[in-house]
């Protein structure tokens, strides 16, 4: 409480610093724009972590205390890091404290992401400048803590440009700061209330701010038709009208060097509030599925091309659990906390900086479904058969549960093949899907282990019953606005929870909204189930900056040498404590 | 160096195949199939057909490793290098004459890893192109490869990461297809004699329509740290005409596994 109150007596001494006009506009540094799912969450994360303070009848803002921090909840394709504005920093006298802090936050819930320097440390010292660390938020924005005695609260905006010496003139000249150094060492802007520091990026024109996480940043000036003349001996204009919001002030942008979107604003502006696609309760996309119709090819078949993610799905177990009632759906705090769980539980082995990171980049909010199943109505897998029953026993390999070869490994661990559906079932990383179309054949890529399926649409007839494959064969056909993909012909090697060969896939992709892939899958599988069953969950479209990367699984699997030399190692360490001395 | 050349838009593209469908004679044209949008419809199985795969160099018959008879050895083949000279720097050569010696071991082809490009292209085995609206997919027979190809992209970001496929860009030159792809890892060959590139290679492929069922494919190679000027290959790849053909698994993986951890069984107890 003390240091906030100090704070503040210092944001007010420093705004006063303001009014004294330098060069160019004599701006004054005012905002920080940040994407975020929810902004109410959001505040509460800056004021829990960052020591900002809400403001009196906003929703959409913090104070820390110098600087705003304004949010809009918006969907991103990326964090900060990469693009022009690489992260903001905040300075906290006591920086190992406030490590310590962060890291105890953990990573739960909208947690705190800790990014570690190489030696594995959370500090580091820039000689002669200030010790540093690094988190992000939970939305992607990437945070630098410094302890910087003469500044305390909001420090600096981190620029990464294409050309430093000129992003430097730039905000000297037009938006009028004071071109000097950072403790005569970094290159930077200094405006009255924050550090502009740039550096150059390292792989030469950094990515547009543009639905990135940190999207702009905000200049203030005391009347912006005066600024606009202003600007315009240094050849800078606003690319829009000036636009009012809850106030009389307004606002209006200009595009800084790479593409850098600046917000010039006049005293007292306040945003309207942004228009909301997701709720902060979980629901998805707010669109009737029952009269959507999807978008079409250029030559005429329902258009499913992009990339699509089931991040919302993760989670979702196949079966409803015993002591959720038929037809409840969780409360969107249940669905976090069972994400949370499945996420964790299944990355277990991994470092924490990585778990972070995954949860970090997932932020479509969870799904309330209770379970994939949808047929049966009671949400449980229909009993096996007793021929199943009796094929399942035996398995396992011998030698003390140690693996004498590859093949004693699963199918995923030796990257052949996740096999079907598995492959189009939700997974922690690299869960993206691609899918590009032809008139006649529909394609659909994973990247996780990256597998292709080719299925023709055109009526070709299905591969001879001679041939088998782990994938089986695919072939598809238009009903209506959905694509009905049956597969048949499988080898039997990687089979779907035990089904024998003869199994049938009958999936269905629907499109039920602009952004919203509808995959249902129907097992049908007389020697193993006494029953067909049918199962459902939904992909989301990500079609901003995902792009599938290159899943080198087999190329880059070290984990089947050091599976195999762990096995050996243990078995000569057996048999040496058997031998007699 | 241009890194990427400009993209036209498709709506150009579309011009473009306009103009040069009047400026062509009839018979060079006229027959080839023609997307929505007009550009060539490449939609297909495409393989190419010769020896490249073994040796992008004119080369003569040879023996493979002696166990597997006539059906290992090297059959002969005319060049598809534009001059067939690769113009190495002095140290690559050396490297290059180490590969092709220790081709039965060290070639990754053997490991079943991902080919890289060109050589996804002249492998033995059939690919097949999806054209989307602003994507391709390019699915290959060998080792479940598949690449993307960014079509019409303004402003091209360079490969976020190496690769062993690269990442592609594609635009139309007329009736041209053409990819600049870059990004990839060096760890690829371009064919069974030890030919190869660094992470610095660069390949502009070009894919032209000779009528309904053949493309001639070219790839310019330049890598500043390997040779000392770009080269170029040529070569046709041919539509495959079977009925109801389709690429099938050839999930390679578990061919390779002994090679790859053999050493690292358990072995039978004395």
């Amino acid at each position: 409480m003390n240091v906030k109150s100090t704070l503040a007596v210092l944001a007010a001494a420093l705004v006063s610093l303001a009014l004294t006009p330098l060069a160019g506009l004599g701006a004054e540094y005012h905002h920080v724009h940040l994407a975020v799912a929810s902004p109410s969450l959001a505040i509460q994360w800056y004021e829990d972590h960052m020591e900002c303070t809400p403001i009196a009848d906003r929703s959409d803002a913090v104070r820390c205390p110098t600087v705003e921090i304004t949010f809009g909840a918006d969907t991103t394709v990326g964090g900060s890091a990469g693009t022009g504005v690489n992260h903001i920093a905040f300075s906290f006298p006591d920086l190992d404290t406030k490590m310590a802090e962060l890291e105890r936050a953990g990573v739960g819930g909208r947690g705190v992401r800790l990014q570690r320097f190489e030696d594995g440390s959370m500090i580091s010292e820039i000689p002669g400048v200030f010790a540093h660390g690094f988190v992000f938020d939970p939305w992607g924005t990437r945070i630098e803590l410094v302890a910087d005695a003469d500044r305390t609260g909001f420090h600096h905006v981190h620029l990464s440009a294409t050309d430093p010496d000129a992003s430097l003139e730039w905000y000297a000249n037009v938006m009028g700061g004071e071109r000097t150094t950072l403790a005569g060492q970094l290159d930077a802007v200094r405006f009255d209330n924050a550090w502009l520091i740039v550096d150059r990026h390292p792989e030469g024109v950094p990515a547009s701010t543009t639905d990135r996480a940190i999207q702009h940043l905000g200049f203030m000036v005391s009347d912006l038709d005066e600024a606009a003349s202003g600007m315009r001996q240094y050849g800078v204009g606003f690319t829009g009208e000036p636009e009012s919001g809850q106030t009389s002030a307004r606002r209006a942008y200009v595009a800084g060097p790479d593409s850098v979107s600046v917000a010039v604003v006049e005293p007292g502006w306040v945003a309207n509030p942004t228009l909301t696609l997701f709720t902060d309760a979980g629901a998805g996309p707010v669109v009737d599925a029952e009269t959507y119709v999807a978008p079409r090819t250029p030559w005429g078949a329902p258009d499913l091309e992009g990339i699509w993610t089931s991040n919302r799905a993760h989670g979702i177990p196949l079966e409803r659990p015993g002591d959720i009632e038929e037809g409840e759906e969780l409360t969107p705090e249940e669905a976090a906390a069972r994400r949370e769980r499945g996420t964790l539980g299944s990355i277990w082995g991994y470092e924490r900086e990585w778990r972070d990171t995954t949860l970090g980049f997932v932020d479509d909010l969870p799904s309330t479904q209770v379970a994939m199943v949808v047929d049966p109505p009671d949400g449980r897998i229909p009993p096996l058969t007793a021929e199943a029953g009796a094929r399942r026993g035996g398995g396992g390999f011998g030698g003390g549960g140690l693996p004498a070869g590859p093949e004693d490994l699963s199918d995923y661990v030796r990257c052949i093949t996740q096999g079907l559906p598995s492959l189009m079932m939700p997974t922690i990383y690299n869960n993206g899907l691609q899918i590009v179309q032809s008139p006649t054949h529909v394609a659909i890529t994973k990247e996780m282990i990256h597998e292709t399926r080719i299925i023709p649409t055109d009526g070709s007839p299905p591969l001879s019953e001679n041939i088998t494959q782990w994938l089986g064969d695919s072939r598809g056909y238009w009903d209506g606005d959905s694509l009905v993909v049956e597969v048949r012909n499988f080898n039997g090697r990687a089979m779907y929870r035990g089904a024998s060969p003869d199994m049938t896939l009958v999936e269905r992709y629907t499109r039920v909204s602009p952004t919203m892939l509808m995959y249902e899958f129907t097992v049908d599988d007389p020697a193993t189930w006494t029953r067909p069953w049918t199962a459902m969950f939904t992909f989301d479209l990500d079609n901003g900056q995902y792009e599938l990367v290159e899943y080198a699984c087999h190329e880059g699997n070290y984990a089947m040498i050091n599976i195999l030399t762990g096995a050996r190692a243990q078995e000569a360490a057996a048999a040496s404590d058997s031998q007699p001395e | 160096m241009p890194r990427h050349s400009s993209t036209p838009a498709r709506i150009t593209g579309f011009v473009i195949a306009i103009v040069v469908a009047m400026a062509v004679p009839a018979a060079a044209q006229g027959d080839i199939p023609r997307a929505w949008d007009g550009n060539p419809d490449l939609n297909g199985i495409w393989q190419a057909i010769g020896t490249a795969h073994w040796d992008l160099q004119d080369h003569n018959a040879a023996p493979g490793p002696p166990e597997m008879g006539a059906i290992g050895a090297i059959p002969p083949g005319q060049g598809v290098v534009v001059g067939n000279t690769i113009p190495y720097q002095d140290w690559a050569l050396d490297q290059k004459q180490q590969n092709f010696e220790n081709r039965f071991t060290e070639d990754p082809e053997i490991r079943c890893y991902m080919p890289g490009v060109p050589r996804a292209t002249y492998l033995p085995y059939p690919f097949q192109i999806i054209q989307g609206t602003d994507k391709m997919l390019f699915a290959y027979g060998f080792a479940e490869t598949s690449r993307t190809i960014h079509m019409n992209v303004e402003n091209p970001e360079p490969a976020p990461i190496d690769s062993w496929m690269g990442r592609s860009h594609g635009y139309w030159d007329g009736d041209t297809l053409v990819i600049d792809v870059a990004g990839f890892n060096g760890k690829s060959w371009f064919d069974r004699a030890g030919n190869f590139a660094s992470n610095t290679l660069q390949v502009i492929e070009r894919y032209t329509p000779m009528g309904p069922n053949a493309l001639m494919y070219e790839a310019t190679i330049e890598d500043p740290n390997v040779f000392t000027e770009p080269w170029t290959i040529r070569m046709p790849l041919y539509r495959r005409l079977e009925d109801n053909l389709q690429i099938l698994e050839y999930k390679c993986v578990e061919f390779a596994e002994e090679i790859l951890y053999g050493d690292l069984r358990r072995q039978p107890a004395n």
